[in-house]
């Protein structure tokens, strides 16, 4: 990501830059020569499998650890310079609140760090925490506790918000909440990042996706082209023999059944009226771990048993 | 300054609420006092040592097991790796930690004080007040170094295990439950070398109304200097491994 002197006079820095970052835990390469950018009022989400890097990302970006080689920026500032950080809000790890706190102290404590909070009142209410002020964060439900740790993002009423998979283990109707604050934040000029290893996440609120796989962005796009490539859908039948069919990503042989991987499962199934003749068939989405491991024929990824 | 004592109100409400902390540190020395104290000073100057001894033994358990516990569990803990990407320097966090122990300590002493006024003849006079003042604070800051050593170098559990093992024999043998010349001669012999004996050694002359020694002082600032340079070498080991 070269920059040029006027490109750095003439418009202001980009929330989030990743100029050439590898980082290294021991032997783990954990980032290998990653470079990304997130710009003013964009939701960017980087998408990948679990192990795939993106925590390591955000550690670096939220000030957290120091890359090996190569840059991170928040607006233009190094993110161990806790000015950077003032612009930032990041989700803790729900399971990590302070147990013997009350929601208000969390929030008192948490916004005592920025010059200019959230006001208290709309920030209960945009993340449906209003009554519970005065409970102990040990006493809150698991949902509960994870819309706390994102209301804290957004807490010192930053300009850029990073959510490391913020809906992880919510049931449907608390994730449509929390996505429609996130929407609601970027209405108003939020910039968001957000890791997920959910398409479906990245689809509902993200503008583009970067895909991160093995340390390294392996595609980014828009959401239509991202789509494309890594959601798949597994399409099983039985059948004597198969014609070559279109748009389809891999296709295996089972005993009796075939199994074909692909991008629009509708198309495939159409031609395979047309001109197959077929029993059982069954449609299926595909996890994105599965599709990783269709896409880059990968069957370490199993067998490491990555978390 | 804001964010100082926002942190510090923060970590006070999490120990005052933390049932382990709050006995450990201010009910226990307390019980341990009157299990001691009442039935074996004859006078004022006798109970005055005694209450001296059992300060300190207060303040050490607040200090020490706040500091080595408190740091110990940060280390492992994701809300404070959370409070790390907040706009704040760890500075102010620091300050805010010593605030938070030297308070709870301070209590622990209050708590020492009323026992053994209600229970035994001690007696002190405003200026003696001040000297042991001075005395607790002296001794404090090599414990209380001593205590971020051990939570910058131990895991969680092993912290507290640690902070314990050395607790209960330094107070012992550095005289603050037997005074020091009724120890078994080799326990005398080795009090020599315990940070709570000097300790010991400026607050009993506070209490007794006798002139400190300069030595005494010396001793502590040599505990301050290794247990200084041991609290900053895990400090810098510790921000190596998880921030770097």
């Amino acid at each position: 990501m070269v920059r040029s002197l006027t490109d750095v006079v003439h418009r202001p820095p980009s929330p989030v830059v990743l100029e050439q970052v590898s980082k290294h835990y021991g032997s783990v390469k954990a980032l290998d020569n990653v470079s990304l950018e997130v710009r003013p009022g964009e939701v960017l989400a980087l998408l990948g499998p679990n192990g795939a890097g993106k925590s390591t990302a955000i550690s670096l970006l939220a000030g957290l650890r120091k890359a090996d080689s190569g840059k991170a920026w928040l607006f233009g500032l190094d993110p161990r310079d806790p000015k950077a950080r003032v612009n930032l809000g990041v989700t803790p790890q729900e399971t990590g609140l302070p147990n013997e706190l009350r929601v208000e102290e969390v929030l008192d404590l948490v916004q005592a760090y920025y010059p200019d909070p959230m006001p208290r009142e709309e920030l209960l209410e945009r993340f449906g925490l209003a009554g519970l002020e005065r409970r102990q964060c040990g006493g809150l439900s698991g949902g509960q506790k994870r819309r706390l740790a994102v209301a804290l993002a957004f807490a010192g009423n930053p300009r850029l918000v990073i959510l490391d998979e913020p809906t992880t283990g919510l049931d449907v109707e608390a994730r449509r909440s929390l996505w429609e604050g996130v929407k609601q934040y970027q209405a108003q000029g939020g910039t968001v990042l957000l890791t997920t290893h959910y398409l479906e996440e990245a689809e509902a609120l993200a503008s583009r996706i970067a895909v991160i796989d093995h340390g390294r962005i392996i595609a980014e796009g828009t959401v239509a082209q991202i789509k494309a490539r890594v959601g798949l859908r597994q399409v099983r039948f039985r059948a004597a023999e198969v014609p070559p069919l279109e748009g389809v990503s891999k296709l295996e042989h089972r005993g009796g059944s075939f199994v074909l991987y692909t991008p629009d499962s509708d198309a495939v199934v159409r031609q395979l009226v047309g001109q197959a003749t077929f029993s059982d068939l069954e449609v299926q989405p595909v996890s994105l771990e599965e599709a990783f491991i269709v896409l880059t024929g990968d069957s370490r990824r199993e067998a490491k048993g990555e978390r | 300054m804001k964010l100082v004592l926002a942190q510090y109100k923060a970590s006070v409400l999490s120990l005052a609420r933390n049932p382990g902390y709050f006995i450990g540190s201010i009910v226990f020395p307390a019980l341990f006092f009157l299990f001691f104290a009442p039935s074996g000073v004859r006078n004022s100057a006798e109970a005055n040592f005694v209450m001296g001894s059992f300060m300190i033994f207060a303040a050490m358990g607040a200090l020490f097991f706040g500091f080595a516990v408190g740091i110990a569990q940060d280390r492992a803990s994701a809300w404070a790796a959370y409070e790390r990407t907040l706009p704040g320097s760890p500075l102010s966090r620091l300050v805010s930690r010593v605030m938070n122990g030297f308070t709870f300590a301070a209590c622990a002493v209050a708590v020492m004080a009323l026992v053994a006024h209600l229970t035994t003849p001690a007696h002190l006079s405003p200026p003696a007040w001040g000297r042991l003042a001075l005395a607790l604070v002296a001794g404090a800051i090599p414990i209380s170094l001593l205590g971020f050593a051990i939570g910058y170098f131990a895991s969680p559990r092993g912290a507290g295990t640690l902070a314990q093992l050395l607790y209960l024999p330094m107070s012992f043998v550095g005289g603050l439950w037997v005074p020091p010349q009724h120890l078994p001669e080799v326990v005398r012999q080795l009090s020599q070398f315990t940070p709570t004996r000097h300790w010991g050694e400026v607050v009993w002359p506070a209490v007794t109304d006798q002139p400190w020694q300069a030595q005494d002082f010396l001793w502590l600032g040599a505990f301050t200097l290794v247990f200084g340079f041991l609290a900053l070498w895990g400090y810098r080991r510790d921000q190596g491994q998880r921030f770097s």
